[in-house]
């Protein structure tokens, strides 16, 4: 079959459109046997950049394919597994996506319904499952105000989306014109610049009191600035650091002013409470099934162009999901 | 008319205290917002931001002549008719200043009845730790059946979080770092005790399964805090209470991340502000417990009024196992 191939650890220009063998067995992370999809969309995402020079430490052996996140077509599936041969799916593989045909984890699986083209299949899995289960871990009730950090990235839109459906009201920081737009699109309700006084906004559209929820996945400098836009009692949820840096946090802020700050990561937690990811899986699916997630889509390239996807991430220009088009109709 | 007070007279420490006759209080407590509730007090506490107070280093105080003890308990003189206090009721509460005199101004919010089996010697250590530990329990949302790890476990907040605990059905262990100091944990309800100077970190893993704990308890923060997170199980959660060891620990917050930690702060009045009715809930949870014997302040020293000096010197000299109670009336 043909896929975007690594062959060297060499970053985005060692990634090359080659034949190689279709994947045997089951994805070695996988529960529940082999589930083989047709891959009609890859997604691409930042593990994969880091991944092609070596810089991410789960990843398999060389040469290997790039691609965290597959959309396409069930071929194989196990006869206990809630997949069938015909199934439309959008999985998370990790690595293998940009590829005819890839293996898929069941338990990272969800059904594609006909609404959703294979684009957005290949955009859903990673970014949507960790945004809920953010706003899980929040506990977010409805009426309550969440400002997203990076709103035009993968995990802030689906973020603002997701807050949309569950009826909260989102403020979006962002740190372009592209991004405002892109965050208005992905429904929220207030967009503030990430270079303009946004603290001082935020408190502005919460009649001074502050937000109750803050949903960062950006970490860097602006983290103190986020846990003081937080009101009373205020929860602010540390989900990754694109910004780079990691926050250092001087906890007598938490102190007075009752605030929480959590860690989210589903996988561990998943080993701590079985049945966690299976929760986020019926969750995601459920906002799928309903057309309430719409997943943003950034830049498209061929199978014969998978070194352009890791670039476009490597210049971070993408706004939205980075797809590879690996069979035509997508 | 006069009362015998110990006084600050300047902001130099215990040695600034003298003992002597001073006004009796007019009007309401500068912080009761003009209710007046008057009490004859019978036993005072007095508490680390006492000793802050008599050098001028507590965020809250007043401008010297001023009386010291921030804690009472007592039979009520004179109160607001819509308060729910009568003169005649035995009652404790926190008064921030002006405790150890022969009367002194009280809260209302801040004062509960004294269940009839508890002397005023124990009410007047009563009201401070055992608020902020029943509070700390409910922010951790700590069930029954979980380890709670408690630093500072023979301190004031410490020994009521052992008792808390106790009357929850959870599973407490107490870091110490004396024999005298394990001895009261032991006497206050500790399930398991481990020493702050050994390999305390390795004995809760190994008190756990291997797992970690639920929840921590911190009074203390300094260099012990990274261990305390270290401490938790996946998911687990932090409540930050204070800074008795000094430092205010720092956390970089990937810390948190993969292992879904949380870590909140608590402060009972700007929570109060913010939600009311929040400090009116903890006392009431505080006298039922109270009430049916679940919760009893550990007294470490007794001194006459005429001692007020030394037990400041006693706080300063960190000497003190349990609460410092002053005695106004025989």
């Amino acid at each position: 079959m043909r896929a975007v191939v690594l062959e060297t650890l060499g970053g985005p220009d060692a990634a090359r459109l080659a034949e190689m063998a279709q994947p045997e067995g089951a994805h070695p992370m996988g529960i529940g046997g082999r589930l083989l999809i047709e891959v009609h969309a890859a997604g691409v995402s930042f593990p994969d950049l880091l991944r092609s020079r070596g810089e991410y430490q789960m990843r398999p052996e060389l040469p290997f394919a790039i691609g965290a996140e597959a959309a396409g077509v069930v071929v194989e599936a196990p006869s206990d597994s809630p997949f069938a041969v015909g199934d439309r799916v959008a999985a998370l593989t990790h690595w293998g996506a940009a590829a005819e045909f890839a293996l898929a984890m069941p338990q990272h699986t969800l059904c594609l319904p006909d609404s959703m083209s294979f684009a957005q299949g290949a955009a859903l899995y990673l970014n949507y499952a960790t945004a809920w289960y953010a706003l899980h871990r929040l506990d977010a009730q409805g009426g309550e105000t969440v400002l997203v950090q990076g709103a035009a990235g993968g995990v802030g839109t689906a973020a603002l989306e997701i807050a949309c459906a569950l009826g909260l009201r989102s403020l979006a920081i962002v740190s372009s014109d592209e991004k405002a737009a892109a965050a208005h699109k992905m429904g929220a309700d207030e967009v503030l610049r990430s270079d303009a006084p946004w603290l001082e906004q935020a408190r502005e559209l919460t009649g001074g009191r502050g937000v109750q929820m803050v949903v960062d996945p950006v970490g860097g400098d602006r983290f103190v600035d986020s846990l003081r836009a937080l009101a009373i009692g205020g929860r602010l949820a540390v989900v990754g650091f694109t910004g780079g840096a990691i926050p250092e946090l001087k906890v007598n802020r938490l102190l007075l002013r009752n605030l929480t700050v959590c860690g989210v990561e589903m996988v561990q937690m998943d080993t701590e409470e079985p049945g966690t990811i299976q929760m986020v899986n019926d969750a995601v699916q459920a906002l799928v099934d309903a057309g309430q997630i719409q997943p943003l889509i950034g830049s498209r390239f061929s199978l014969d162009d998978g070194a352009g996807a890791l670039a476009a991430l490597d210049r971070r220009e993408a706004i939205g999901k980075v797809i590879v088009e690996v069979r035509s109709v997508v | 008319v006069s009362v015998r007070a110990a006084v600050i007279e300047e902001l130099t420490g215990p040695d600034g205290l003298r003992v002597r006759d001073f006004p009796e209080p007019e009007g309401a407590h500068p912080r009761a917002e003009g209710k007046r509730l008057l009490v004859e007090v019978h036993a005072a506490s007095v508490s680390f931001p006492d000793l802050l107070q008599s050098r001028g280093e507590y965020q809250i105080s007043t401008a010297p002549p001023f009386v010291s003890g921030g804690e009472v308990a007592g039979v009520v003189i004179e109160a607001p008719a819509d308060s729910g206090f009568a003169p005649g009721d035995r009652v404790a509460g926190m008064t921030i200043w002006g405790g150890m005199a022969e009367r002194a101004l009280a809260m209302p919010d801040f004062t509960v009845k004294l269940p009839d089996s508890m002397d005023f010697a124990h009410g007047a250590a009563l009201w401070l730790n055992s608020a902020t530990a029943w509070f700390a329990v409910e922010r951790a949302a700590v069930k029954p059946g979980e380890t709670v790890l408690v630093q500072g476990a023979a301190g004031g907040v410490g020994t009521a979080a052992l008792e808390v605990l106790k009357d929850l059905g959870a599973r407490s262990i107490a870091v110490v770092s004396s024999d005298t100091k394990e001895q009261a944990a032991r006497e206050m309800g500790a399930d398991e005790v481990v020493r702050s100077t050994g390999a305390w970190l390795e004995q809760v893993r190994e008190l756990t399964g291997g797992r970690g704990v639920e929840v921590v308890l911190d009074p203390v923060g300094g260099d012990r805090f990274t261990d305390s997170l270290r401490a938790l199980d996946v998911a687990g959660r932090l409540v930050v209470i204070g800074f008795a060891g000094g430092s205010i620990p720092v956390v970089k917050v990937n810390r948190l991340l993969l292992r879904n930690l949380t870590v909140t702060g608590i402060g009972l009045d700007p929570m109060d502000r913010r939600f009311p009715g929040t400090t009116a809930r903890v006392s009431a949870a505080v006298v039922a417990l109270a009430q049916r014997g679940a919760l009893c302040p550990r007294i470490g020293a007794r001194l006459p009024l005429e001692q007020g000096a030394e037990a400041l010197r006693i706080l300063d000299r960190r000497e003190a196992v349990g609460n410092i109670v002053v005695e106004i009336r025989g």
